[in-house]
């Protein structure tokens, strides 16, 4: 299953789709995570909140190739992708191992196969690094085995490299 | 006079925040004035902004939401920027971040990330430090209340039997020391960030931990868990399953054949 996560705006999920299985439009209208691990412990994967992100780390967990597409901030996520990334947790166990020489939770979908991350908008050398060790992390985190990341000068380009 | 530093807790929790928690304690070495926030809701940004205003100082004490700073930070970060530029604000910026995971370094990405939003902001980023295993100083306080009580409940039965009350607290200080021993690094280095807060001056960026093997700090971690569970309704209800979504509750996926 290939997946892309994107805030370019609903009107561009019919064109992304011709790329991936499933798109995700991170529009940010749900509410941000409320760090209470009932995702991991009352009802794994699926969260507390019932809005649009309550089965979220099932549908990221399910995803073997993942793209998410964002506006840069301060070397991160833009905030709607951030919240759905913080949204899906659920997708590992409450348990740990050892991953990268690292302490991480186990996970529950296995490995999978790769994350790509396409940032747009105005950036910083220093956000670039910061955005490139956010991938790698990420990347170790949810337990892809490989990634990439692409810079784009706007939305459009970065809506043509999904 | 010295200048007003804001202190902001950036934990989504309700309870028992380990950020809140850090956040009090390093407030406590704060000299100067001092005005203390949690931002949770964008109902608490206006007041963080309108303290802000007669701070000279900021230290965010913030937990790690998959390797970066929680997702309801965000926007009131755009805000802060705005804000700051709107008013010529040049506060000094601190950041004390902490994960559960037991190396300090995790948090690194999220220290970027305070950086470069002072860079953006005109702010003066200061530094800060990232701590390892900080939900382990949510036990301790735990700890350390309980032990608390049952000093002063041994010392009341002793004192009605006519025996040496002050046994006791030399129990009490032991265990005291003990718990204090495997926080620390985190003592050290809250202590030395104050004294770079008081100062005004930066403190560089440092990584600290709970004072444990990481595989001992796993198995207590995966423990803390199950008993966790157990109080929300029992254990093992699916944890290593490969769920799939049942469209139960809104999906946001548009898949190929519904698109």
């Amino acid at each position: 299953m290939k997946t892309i996560i994107h805030d370019l705006g609903k009107e561009e999920n019919a064109r992304l789709l011709a790329a991936a299985d499933q798109v995700v439009c991170a529009d940010g209208r749900y509410a941000p995570c409320q760090g209470c691990f009932k995702c991991w412990t009352k009802h794994p994967a699926a969260c507390e909140m019932k809005d649009a992100l309550h089965q979220a780390s099932r549908v990221l967990g399910n995803t073997d190739d993942l793209t998410i597409i964002t506006e840069n901030l301060y070397g991160g996520y833009s905030a709607p992708v951030k919240n759905l990334l913080d949204r899906s947790i659920g997708s590992s166990t409450p348990f740990s191992t050892y991953r990268g020489g690292h302490m991480h939770h186990t996970l529950r979908y296995g490995k999978r196969n790769s994350l790509r991350i396409i940032v747009y908008g105005d950036m910083t050398d220093a956000e670039k690094n910061t955005l490139q060790l956010m991938a790698e992390r990420n990347a170790l985190n949810m337990g892809f085995k490989e990634h990439s990341i692409v810079f784009c000068a706007d939305a459009e380009e970065a809506g043509r490299m999904a | 006079m010295m200048e007003k530093t804001v202190l902001i807790n950036c934990s989504p929790k309700q309870k028992l925040s380990v950020s809140g928690f850090i956040m009090k304690c390093e407030g406590l070495m704060i000299r100067g004035r001092k005005e203390y926030f949690q931002l949770r809701t964008p109902a608490d940004r206006r007041p963080i902004l309108n303290a802000l205003k007669t701070a000279g100082k900021v230290i965010f004490v913030a937990p790690l939401y998959v390797d970066s700073v929680p997702s309801h930070m965000l926007p009131f970060m755009k805000e802060m920027e705005a804000f700051c530029k709107e008013n010529g604000l040049r506060l000094k910026v601190y950041a004390i971040a902490n994960n559960g995971f037991i190396e300090g370094k995790q948090n690194e990405p999220l220290m970027r990330v305070m950086e470069n939003f002072c860079v953006r902001s005109g702010l003066e980023w200061c530094g800060g430090i990232g701590i390892g295993g900080g939900v382990m100083l949510n036990v301790e306080r735990i700890m350390i209340a309980v032990m608390f009580g049952l000093m002063l409940l041994n010392m009341g039965l002793r004192a009605v039997q006519g025996e040496n009350v002050l046994e006791p607290v030399r129990s009490f200080a032991i265990s005291l020391g003990e718990v204090l021993l495997l926080a620390c690094g985190i003592i050290a280095y809250a202590v030395r960030l104050a004294l770079h807060v008081n100062k005004g001056t930066n403190a560089g960026k440092w990584y600290t931990r709970i004072m444990v093997p990481s595989f001992v700090f796993i198995l207590f971690a995966d423990i803390f868990f199950i008993i966790f569970s157990v109080f929300q309704g029992g254990i093992f209800r699916g944890w290593f399953s490969r769920l799939q979504p049942d469209a139960k509750y809104g999906i946001i996926a548009v898949k190929k054949n519904n698109a």
